[in-house]
């Protein structure tokens, strides 16, 4: 060692609040490598019941940490906290949980600046608990997933900070260096309000590094062999412990090159095919989600090869559904959604697509503004009322004016459209947001539980929780929480619990083909789900929805299915026999169906249960 | 085994015609009494029962000869599935019937047109290239047509042409032109079948792509009127269901057929007579017109000059084929864009008219009419409303200010710099519909004769 390193900083330093618990950096070996905890030093959970595919059928739930409940009386939302409402979110029908990061971090990017991939942010609690956490959700058949940033750390890892003040020691090479800042002047700056360059000096090396985000967080080099060994242990001391999967953070950036836009690499690729293979091997079971917001032909690129049924992630998010949904039933008309799944490519066999409605990013158009897709950045940008939405948070519920039918109609699309489903946390009761908080903050309020203080979020005082609850007259908790809308059968809850049980009952939600049926109203979007289950019988199931505001008749080509008879899903209520002329339905004002499609006559109708 | 030519039936079931024929939707003659009915010719396509007979008839009104198809069937051991406007009489012992809503007997023509057949005077054949998938079940398209279409399956469209004129039909022929050009606003044309006429031969039915996904523009264009309706207080922009987006969109796809059929068919530039003869047609139908519908007087004079102003345009006018009878009805939404369906051309004009080179502009300004209509048609009926037709024209303002825009961006040119042709094209369009809805549909008579003042007063 030189003397410089004996002068410079301890590797941990800046590193919050993480002293009583074990974490990266606390100690330093003669080599100048980094002490870094183990699984072995933790409690493992049992795994949930193993189910083949699971991701393909589960209905996912984001929730953050932070907001959803406190068990400590700190203001703070933690992850026993979480574990405490299990029960609920099992009752809700949730069988995967997404946590955005819960990492140590100095939350400058809302925990997506990782400072230590080991060790809790301590406001949410310790590994040990997260263990526990994982331990009740499993119990309940509910598995957890979380987000992981490959691509870059915070500049508070002990690895940026090792790698700055010490070149030649092992982490010099963690980072992308450069003299000059000169090299892949191809690749866009990402956050161009924010950053003007993707590279920036470092005065304690003396050197350039680089950063496809901000400039507090340097990307990783994957370049080098012992970074990629490192992120796949960083992944292997999570699933050690029984995580269930990871939502893979800003995958196309990890590789760059001269003379490239540095996205979607082929070297990018060819290392997820290496993670894949040690999740598959070491972890049978466990899944990776892509987060690539691009276009769907890009996207697809992600699940790897279809020859074998994919290898590389197993889900990855259809980004630009989402704002088509939106689209199409502001415009009345069916088409931004049916063109944008009919340019969706098919997916290898063992993959899925991840849909939503809202999650914690605001409505973006990043991946629309190539020429030939200008179409949807013209129609919104032209809109006054969806512009306004663009590129802030909201929620579902004031998006859509807290107009229940349409809550229900997007709900209902949202869990028959092809992929799997992924709800926002307080969207089910129909929560608002709080735009006087700031961007960022509107959408992530204390859950709202009961009437009582705090919205029965802590039994903090008011002044101390990290975020006041929502308290307005319609969205407020008085009015809206989990206690009053589990009491009313009527309620928004209540309904899309049953909405998530009827799903469940047919795998053709999940796994079905989907065949947009067209017809001659454009504001009706129907389609069936069609899958043939293992004993080779059909599970079809017909969805029809109104896109207008006003009641609208349909007839349906169902000539295929003649002399089937549909069952209504929701009701059990049988319809008349399908003939060979076209099916005539008519539809309540943003009105929809959900209908089983059976050959079975006065028998009586059969559940496909799988 | 030879076909059987059923003379006497065919002879017995004319007799029944002249009564049956008017109560048929696409019989294009009820303005008049049917006098007589001739079988010209017929031809057995299944033979036995069921039966199944192509028949060609010549309808006499009158001082008016023209000749129909139909599809004759009978079966004797089983009652047909077909509704009873269909049946025309029992004849020799067989109750005969229309068959185009038969699916049993119509399927056969998708077979004989994948064979490539010869049936007596019948041909049917394949478009080159196209290979079709038999033994669909066809059923008739409900909405209103002049002709009868079959749709097979999720896949094809059968037009069979009701009323005959000898000769390739001009749908068939532009959109052979179409397709060779390569032109993506088309449906693909698969199939035909000819039959003689005046000994020419004659196209009497034409098989194109079926776009299950499809929504006609009329549909499309009054869902977004209706929501305005419902809205009077928001402008047409600030609506959700705003359709300039659309409307741009379709100006580009007509403006890119028009492209096509210049590259595939050719242009020619309009000489004087051209206009003089086009003027003295626009100025002829205003007098007639003007005669039968006294709400029109007022605006003969401003009529008469606009129209007369045509002869002194002096910029060239390019002569071309056209759609020739091109409106929101004719037009798809699928989800490749838009397609132009139908070019045979506007059904009131005799063969030789619709087969005239034209001015491009014509069919600008037919989607211009029916903008107007489409944002009128919720007003049709209703009590004057001024707020709501306020409404009305800034929908129909902004919505054809995109159409033009579209046709704009793709055409280089402007259809509104070019103002005084389109908007005589535009009056005579709109002197037509007087006369048609004042025949047809007096309470729709006011939507023409609001465009002519719209028109009238934003020109001056
Ligand atoms: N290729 C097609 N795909 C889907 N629908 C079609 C197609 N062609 C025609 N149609 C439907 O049939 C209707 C009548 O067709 P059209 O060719 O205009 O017949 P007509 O000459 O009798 O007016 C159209 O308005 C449209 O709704
Ligand atoms: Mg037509």
């Amino acid at each position: 060692m030189t003397d410089d390193q004996t002068t410079a900083p301890a590797p941990d330093g800046a590193l919050a609040g993480l002293d009583d618990t074990p974490h990266t950096g606390e100690g330093i070996e003669a080599d100048g490598t980094l002490v870094e905890p183990h699984s072995e030093d933790f409690g493992h959970a049992e795994q949930a019941p193993a189910q083949p595919d699971w991701f393909k059928r589960a209905v996912f739930y984001e929730v953050l940490v932070r907001a959803f409940a406190d068990s400590n009386g700190d203001g703070t939302g933690d992850l026993r906290g979480l574990a405490g409402k299990l029960d609920y979110l099992q009752w809700l029908g949730v069988d995967c949980l997404w946590l955005p990061p819960f990492y140590a971090s100095p939350l400058r990017d809302g925990g997506y600046d990782i400072s230590d991939f080991r060790a809790v942010l301590p406001e949410f609690g310790t590994v040990d608990d997260f263990v526990y956490l994982l331990e009740e959700a499993h119990k309940r058949n509910i598995r957890v997933i979380t987000d992981l940033v490959l691509n870059h750390t915070s500049d508070a890892h002990p690895w940026f900070q090792q790698s700055r003040n010490d070149p030649e020691g092992p982490y010099g090479d963690y980072y992308v260096w450069s003299d000059d800042h000169s090299a892949y002047a191809d690749a866009r700056v990402i956050f161009v309000d924010t950053e003007s360059s993707n590279w920036t000096y470092d005065p304690v090396r003396g050197q350039f590094f680089w950063h496809r985000f901000f400039s507090h967080q340097p990307d990783l080099n994957f370049e080098n062999e012992a970074v990629q060994e490192a992120m796949i242990d960083t992944l292997r001391f999570w699933l050690d412990l029984g995580i269930d999967g990871f939502r893979l953070d800003a995958v196309p950036y990890l590789f760059e090159e001269e003379g490239t836009n540095g996205e979607n690499l082929p070297r990018t690729h060819e290392y997820l095919r290496k993670v894949r293979e040690v999740v598959d091997r070491e972890y049978p079971g466990r899944i990776l989600l892509a987060e690539a917001n691009q276009w769907p032909a890009d996207v697809v690129e992600y699940f790897g090869n279809a020859d074998v049924g994919g290898d590389e992630c197993h889900m990855a998010f259809h980004f630009p559904l989402m704002p088509r949904i939106f689209m199409a039933v502001r415009r009345e008309s069916r088409f931004p959604i049916s063109e944008i799944l009919q340019q969706t490519p098919q997916i290898p066999s063992g993959t899925q697509w991840g849909i939503f409605l809202r999650n914690h990013d605001e409505l973006t158009l990043e991946m629309v503004t190539d020429d030939e897709r200008d179409y949807m950045y013209a129609e919104y940008a032209k809109d006054p009322r969806m512009k306004a939405n663009i590129g802030i948070r909201r929620r579902l519920a004031p998006l859509l004016e807290n107009d229940r039918n349409q809550l229900e109609l997007f709900t209902a699309m949202l869990l028959s459209l092809p992929g799997s489903p992924v709800l926002y946390y307080g969207d089910e009761i129909g929560m608002g947001d709080n735009i006087w908080l700031g961007d960022r903050d509107a959408v992530r309020t204390p859950m709202q539980w009961s009437p009582d203080r705090n919205a029965g979020f802590s039994r903090a005082d008011p002044g101390r929780v990290y975020l006041p609850p929502i308290m307005d007259p319609t969205y407020g908790y008085a009015a809206i929480n989990v206690e009053a809308q589990q009491d009313n059968a009527a309620s928004l809850l209540n309904w899309t619990r049953r909405m998530i049980a009827v799903r469940k009952q047919h795998s053709a939600f999940a796994e079905g083909e989907f065949v947009d049926l067209g017809g001659s109203n454009p504001s009706v979007l129907s389609y069936l789900r069609r899958w043939e289950r293992p004993d080779g019988e059909l599970d079809l199931v017909l969805c029809v929805n109104n896109l207008s505001r006003f009641p609208q008749p349909v007839e349906l080509e169902l000539g295929t299915y003649e002399g089937f008879i549909p069952l209504e899903l929701t009701g059990d209520v049988r319809f008349p026999r399908i003939g060979e002329l076209p099916y005539l339905l008519t539809l309540p004002g943003h009105g929809f169906y959900w209908f089983q499609l059976s050959r079975l006559g006065d028998e009586g109708e059969r559940r496909s249960k799988v | 085994m030879t076909a059987q030519t059923h003379d006497d039936l065919i002879a017995e079931l004319a007799t029944e015609l002249p009564a049956w024929l008017p109560t048929q939707r696409w019989f294009a003659g009820k303005d008049r009494a049917v006098t007589a009915v001739r079988p010209v010719s017929w031809t057995t396509l299944l033979d036995g029962d069921p039966l199944l007979i192509h028949l060609v008839v010549e309808v006499d009104q009158e001082d008016r000869t023209e000749p129909y198809q139909l599809l004759v069937g009978s079966r004797q051991a089983q009652v047909p599935d077909v509704s009873s406007s269909a049946s025309i009489g029992l004849e020799s012992g067989l109750t005969c019937y229309e068959a185009s809503g038969d699916a049993d007997l119509t399927a056969v023509l998708l077979e004989l047109m994948a064979r490539g057949t010869t049936v007596g005077e019948l041909t049917f054949e394949t478009e080159e290239g196209a290979e079709l998938e038999t033994g669909l079940r066809a059923h008739p398209i409900t909405s209103e047509q002049s002709n009868t279409s079959l749709v097979y399956g999720r896949q094809y469209i059968l037009k069979m042409f009701r009323k005959l004129s000898p000769g390739l039909n001009k749908d068939l022929r532009l959109h052979r032109a179409l397709r060779e050009v390569g032109c993506h606003h088309v449906a693909d044309p698969l199939g035909s079948i000819t039959g003689v006429l005046d000994g020419e031969p004659t196209t009497i039915g034409m098989l194109q792509r079926f776009m299950p996904d499809a929504a006609d523009g009329w549909v499309m264009a009054t869902t977004s009127v209706r929501d305005l309706m419902a809205d009077p207080s928001m402008a047409p922009e600030e609506l959700g269901g705003d359709f300039a987006g659309e409307a741009s969109r379709l100006g580009a796809a007509v403006a890119t057929v028009h492209a096509d059929l210049r590259r595939a068919l050719g242009t020619e530039p309009a000489g004087a007579d051209d206009l003089d003869e086009a003027v003295t047609v626009m100025v002829e139908r205003l007098d007639r017109v003007a005669a039968d519908v006294p709400a029109l007087a007022v605006h003969v004079p401003a009529l008469r000059e606009t129209f007369e102003a045509v002869r002194s345009i002096t910029s060239p006018v390019e002569m071309q084929y056209v759609h020739g009878d091109l409106h929101l009805g004719q037009v798809l939404r699928t989800l490749s864009g838009w397609l132009l369906l139908d070019f045979e051309g506007e059904p009131a004009a005799s063969v030789a008219e619709r087969s005239r080179l034209r001015s491009a502009l014509r069919d600008v300004a037919g989607m211009l009419r029916s903008f107007d209509y489409a944002a009128q048609q919720l007003l049709v009926g209703r009590a004057d409303d001024p707020v709501l037709t306020d409404q009305a024209m800034s929908w129909a303002r902004r919505n054809r200010d995109a159409f033009c825009e579209g046709y704009a961006e793709v055409a280089g040119t402007d259809p509104r710099d070019e103002a005084v042709l389109l908007r005589a094209f535009e009056l005579d369009k709109a002197v037509y519909e007087v006369s048609y809805e004042h025949a047809n549909r007096p309470d729709w008579l006011s939507v023409p004769l609001a465009s002519i003042t719209r028109i009238m007063t934003e020109g001056s």
